[in-house]
């Protein structure tokens, strides 16, 4: 069994995965923002990068500055192997708990 | 026109984030801030963005601390209320050791991670200022729920509504000694273990 994920977690691992080769700390904030449809602080992402980090799924390389980051170096994120298999699980598990049921949910007219 | 952040907010984030972590995260703030935040909004607005991003860094680190400094305060005044007492000394002396043994660690754990001591201090300064909102909420929770002549007679006895409110605002100096003298011993174990 996977390490189990809260939904920020699977936000960010998905920005990382699909990101590629251009995943790092404001192209993943921005992807998270996106896909949520609401602003999220940079800390926020931070502090669920380091958890993610310190799980083992994912791994990270430091990178080149950029003149608009006044050359500060960018840090590039690669989810791991086992990152992968706790999304997929994360997915499994919500299609069982979803099966036999039509989306969306109506309450009792 | 300045297209850099407060340089006071930037030195403020950079007390908080272990040295490896204050670069890239620093660029990615300057980043979104130079290209996305400023054109769109202007520099006051930008600012204004920039500092918050770095208010909620600080509060994600000091909350959970904040809220343990809280609690202890409240549960005091819970205890006295519930199970009152003639001689207070003893919770007295407990909980002040509770609050000194929560703000030296916090600053111990918070400047170890940052290296810096300043961390520390500025941590028990954030510490007891949202400590000092969280409690006055929680007081004003509990006189609302609670005010018989029964409930205010024993808050009388423990020190009176005016240190309920008052006193957690009044510890943030303290905090901030506090919490420099447990940055001091984070930053100095920090080095230590380098060696």
């Amino acid at each position: 069994m996977a390490e189990t994920l809260g939904t920020f977690e699977q936000a960010v691992l998905l920005a990382i995965f699909r990101l590629a080769d251009d995943a790092y700390g404001r192209a993943i904030s921005k992807e998270v923002a996106t896909r949520l449809g609401r602003e999220v602080a940079f800390g926020a992402v931070q502090a669920t990068l380091e958890r993610l980090e310190n799980k083992r799924l994912i791994s990270s390389l430091p990178g080149s500055g950029t003149p608009i980051r006044a050359g500060r170096p960018r840090r590039f994120y690669r989810v791991a192997p086992s990152g992968i298999a706790a999304l997929n699980d994360a997915r499994t598990t919500a299609e069982i708990l979803w099966r036999g049921l039509r989306w969306p949910l109506r309450g009792p007219a | 026109m300045r297209t850099t952040p407060p340089s006071w907010a930037e030195s403020l984030l950079r007390l908080f984030l272990p040295p490896h972590v204050f670069p890239s995260l620093s660029g990615d703030l300057l980043e979104h801030y130079r290209d996305s935040i400023l054109p769109a909004r202007g520099l006051g607005r930008a600012d204004r963005w920039y500092v918050t991003q770095v208010l909620e860094f600080i509060a994600r680190k000091t909350l959970p601390w904040a809220a343990l400094f809280a609690g202890s305060f409240l549960a005091r005044g819970a205890l006295d209320v519930l199970r009152p007492t003639t001689d207070f000394h003893t919770r007295a002396e407990l909980s002040t050791g509770i609050g000194v043994g929560l703000l030296l660690s916090a600053g111990f754990s918070i400047a170890r991670r940052s290296g810096s001591f300043l961390a520390g201090a500025a941590a028990g300064c954030a510490i007891t200022a949202i400590a000092s909102v969280l409690t006055i909420g929680g007081n004003v929770v509990r006189l609302a729920l609670w005010h018989d002549p029964r409930v205010m007679s024993a808050v009388a006895a423990s020190g009176g509504l005016d240190e309920a409110f008052s006193l957690p605002a009044i510890l943030i100096l303290p905090g901030v000694a506090l919490g420099g003298i447990g940055g001091l011993l984070g930053a100095g174990s920090r080095c230590f273990s380098r060696y």
